[in-house]
């Protein structure tokens, strides 16, 4: 496994260890069947694994966001059936930027924020009612985070899922991406500072999900790599087939491109907002995923269509996530207006200096 | 039996079957359907005038239809409600030409009006863990003893083995010649003892491919299709009727004649995603690539027709028909949005078994290399084992 910059190697070579044992084929292929995998979850969070980068005062690990988002890249890469996102740099970041505590167990958050929901002051609390779609783990939470806003002001609102009616509902890798219905919850919230707002909010979703492609991305690469150099039709192994490399180069360089594209995002977005990096390399990774299961499944023949062979716990995870925070036709269109927006003269300053250029 | 008018076949149908509707939704060929009736019931309906399979003899369940009669008939199908005939598409599409091609009579009377009546499904036993796109290298040998044959081995990825009464069956009868040379073609039942079928689940959750374990079960000689050693020569029959697009008659694409939008696209026009020039452009490129897909596939089997085998052009028509698939599938998909994340989101089943599509039947490479080689002529790949016996060749020779 090679380094990822500005993370110690440490982390990624604990992280990795960890999954290699406790994510095996019949453990992810459970998870699926149970709708949970508390054991995975159990001895990930022994680790402290999920809190990195949310300070200790409020009851996370430390470390940066880089390091969270390494951690993330190998949740990807080991097909862990985990909320790590939600629970770390999603909830846990909107939690403890807003001041508050984060509980023991799993933390889920709507993806959408309170654009579905109707929401009213009543004194020191806010009541909200309406459907959160599509909510990761919801079913397994112990707060669902509701990024609010209300005229100029983001909130964090935590409520209790025990007071919403939860309808479990599962992406196409079979993970949780519940119904949450809200019948005039009451829910506790608290501000959050100015660059922490449901547009932030939205790219740092779109970052999560970038980081977790670029690992499963990797191994489905890898992956089949090593089976086509031991699959063996004409005498050969299939992996000499002039038509077949071609599979292969497309999945390397996608997983290439991916983590590139991913580590340059966490960067930018270690440093300061990182927009238009994490804008790019949704939409990279996305294209990427595309390309990539598609010539990875093909190189594999009927083998990869199978439930016994681990290549679908890369493929469907990866469509999914291409389709969460932000599909390439959303990064597409905001890339492209903030193109055109630079005039001619700005589009070379923006594609070699970033974000950067735009301020 | 002489020509009928398009009128004349029109009622003939309207009699037995229901037209199709604008709103009329086909199935997912082999995922998503486990429906057997239904095309058990339309089969027998069909069956006694030979409108599924016109160009069969009329005694076999067909009606001696010529081309432009058999090419009428199903253009004219497709304004009827055909159930998804997955389950009967082996012994419809494969089965059926190869015993007209190679059996005798009394395989011929045995068989093919079973298949043409839905009263017997086929399933296809060719491939094996050692023979996928190397399909002349299968393993499970058939040995003569007595007038049976005794058989051993195993296949894998034999889809619908679960429901086939019978299984056409490719051997290995003679390890002593070159791998193309040594093999044979049985009729094989699937209830006979030593055949065990363990079901495999795809990922899309469909479990309609098995794995098929045989252990010295015995086959009549008579269920022998061909002469000993001729397997492949039957199997390449098998093969191009496959991918012609055989036994897919009706299901399939969606795509009606005249007056109705294809049911796919008035499916994504009702989904919520903005509709844009982007959108457009992709949605009448894959219109338009069916269309003309439809025409050469049609002009392909006239051609089959008269020189009596499907040939090289159905490798082209597979190609097509998949880059039709996956693209309605993906393009669905990408127009649901966020939504189509879910496993009840809209077109979820049909990506699942996207992939699949340029597997089954042979890859998009061998198609490819098939059209290179036996259409352009270009070079062929290296064959070292041409000329080996097969149980010196089958452990590569590279
Ligand atoms: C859904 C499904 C249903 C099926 N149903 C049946 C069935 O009912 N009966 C049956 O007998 N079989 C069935 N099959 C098996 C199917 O015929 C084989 O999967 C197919 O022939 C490919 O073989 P393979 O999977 O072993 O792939 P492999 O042959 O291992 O191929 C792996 C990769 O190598 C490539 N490759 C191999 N050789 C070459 C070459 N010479 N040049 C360039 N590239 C090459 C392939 O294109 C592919 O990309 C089914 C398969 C699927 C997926």
């Amino acid at each position: 496994m090679s380094e990822t910059f500005g993370v110690d190697p440490l982390i990624t070579e604990t992280a990795d260890r960890l999954f290699s044992q406790i994510c095996d084929h019949e453990s992810i292929q459970n998870a699926e069947a149970n709708g949970e995998a508390a054991e995975i979850w159990n001895a990930f969070a022994e680790t402290g694994f999920p809190w990195i980068s949310i300070g200790e005062e409020f009851g996370g690990s430390g470390g940066t966001l880089l390091e969270a988002l390494e951690v993330l890249r190998l949740v990807g890469y080991h097909a862990a059936p985990i909320p790590a996102a939600e629970t770390g740099v999603l909830g846990g970041w909107l939690l403890a930027s807003s001041g508050q505590q984060l509980p023991e167990g799993v933390v889920t958050v709507l993806p959408n924020g309170s654009e579905d929901l109707l929401v009213t002051r009543n004194g020191d609390h806010l009541t909200l009612t309406g459907r959160g779609l599509r909510v990761p783990w919801a079913r397994a939470a112990e707060i669902i985070v509701v990024p609010i806003q209300v005229e100029e002001q983001t909130f964090a609102a935590t409520v209790d899922p025990g007071d919403c009616q939860i309808t479990p509902m599962t992406n196409m890798a079979g993970e949780p991406r519940d119904t949450v219905d809200f019948n005039q919850v009451k829910a506790f919230a608290a501000p959050l500072p100015s660059d922490v707002n449901l547009q932030t909010f939205r790219f740092r979703g779109a970052l999560s999900r970038t980081a977790l492609m670029a690992g499963a991305i990797e191994k489905m690469s890898q992956l089949t790599v090593s089976y086509t150099n031991d699959r063996v039709q004409f005498g050969r192994p299939v992996a000499k087939f002039q038509a077949v490399q071609q599979h292969l180069v497309w999945g390397a360089q996608d997983a290439a491109l991916a983590r590139m594209a991913a580590e340059t995002a966490g960067r930018e977005a270690n440093r300061g907002d990182g927009a238009f990096e994490i804008a790019s390399a949704k939409l990279i990774a996305n294209q990427a995923a595309a390309r990539a299961t598609k010539a990875c499944h093909q190189a594999h023949g009927a083998m990869g269509m199978t439930q016994e062979y681990p290549l679908h716990h890369l493929s469907r995870r990866l469509w999914s996530w291409r389709k969460e925070y932000g599909g390439d036709a959303e990064w597409g269109e905001w890339l492209g207006r903030i193109a055109i927006s630079q005039g001619a003269d700005g589009l070379y300053p923006l594609i070699t200096g970033g974000s950067a250029a735009l301020t | 039996m002489s020509d009928l008018t398009e009128d004349q076949i029109r009622s003939a149908l309207e009699s037995i079957l229901e037209r199709r509707t604008a709103d009329t939704r086909l199935t997912t060929m082999g995922a998503g359907s486990d429906d057997l009736e239904a095309g058990r019931r339309y089969l027998a309906d069909t069956v006694a005038e030979g409108w599924h399979v016109p160009t069969w003899p009329a005694e076999y369940g067909g009606r001696k239809a010529s081309s432009s009669q058999n090419a009428l008939i199903g253009s004219i199908l497709r304004e009827f409600i055909v159930p998804d005939l997955y389950p009967f598409a082996i012994g419809l599409g494969m089965v059926g030409p190869a015993l007209l091609a190679h059996g005798n009579s009394s395989q011929q009377e045995k068989w093919l009006k079973a298949i043409a009546s839905g009263t017997s499904i086929w399933c296809q036993m060719f491939s094996e863990p050692e023979a996928g796109s190397d399909l002349a290298n299968v393993a499970l040998q058939a040995k003569l003893d007595g007038d049976e044959w005794v058989v051993e081995g195993q296949k894998t990825w034999t889809s619908r083995a679960m429901w086939a009464d019978w299984a056409i069956c490719l051997a290995r009868t003679d390890p002593a010649q070159p791998k193309h040379k040594g093999l044979t073609m049985f009729a094989m039942p699937m209830a006979i003892p030593g055949v065990e079928i363990r079901p495999l689940m795809q990922m899309n959750r469909d479990a309609h491919f098995s794995e098929v374990f045989v252990e010295g079960a015995r086959l009549s000689d008579e269920w022998r299709i061909g002469d000993v050693g001729e397997g492949w020569r039957v199997a390449m029959t098998v093969l191009a009727h496959e991918r012609a697009g055989g036994g897919s008659r009706g299901g399939g694409d969606g795509s009606t004649r005249g007056a109705h939008i294809p049911t796919w696209i008035s499916d994504l026009q009702a989904l919520p995603t903005p509709h844009n020039a982007i959108w457009d452009d992709a949605v009448m490129g894959l219109y338009s690539h069916d269309a003309v897909s439809r025409w050469t596939m049609q002009r392909a089997s006239d051609e089959a027709r008269s020189s009596g085998s499907p040939g090289p052009a159905g490798s082209g028509a597979k190609l097509r028909t998949v880059k039709s698939y996956k693209g309605r599938a993906y393009l669905a998909n990408q127009s649901s949005g966020a939504y189509g994340m879910l496993q009840d989101g809209h077109g979820y089943i049909e990506l699942m078994t996207a992939p699949s599509m340029s597997i089954r039947g042979g890859t998009d490479e061998i198609q490819r290399n098939i059209l290179g080689e036996r259409v352009l002529g270009l070079p062929g790949e290296p064959r070292l084992d041409r000329d080996v016996p097969w149980k010196e060749s089958r452990r590569g020779l590279i």
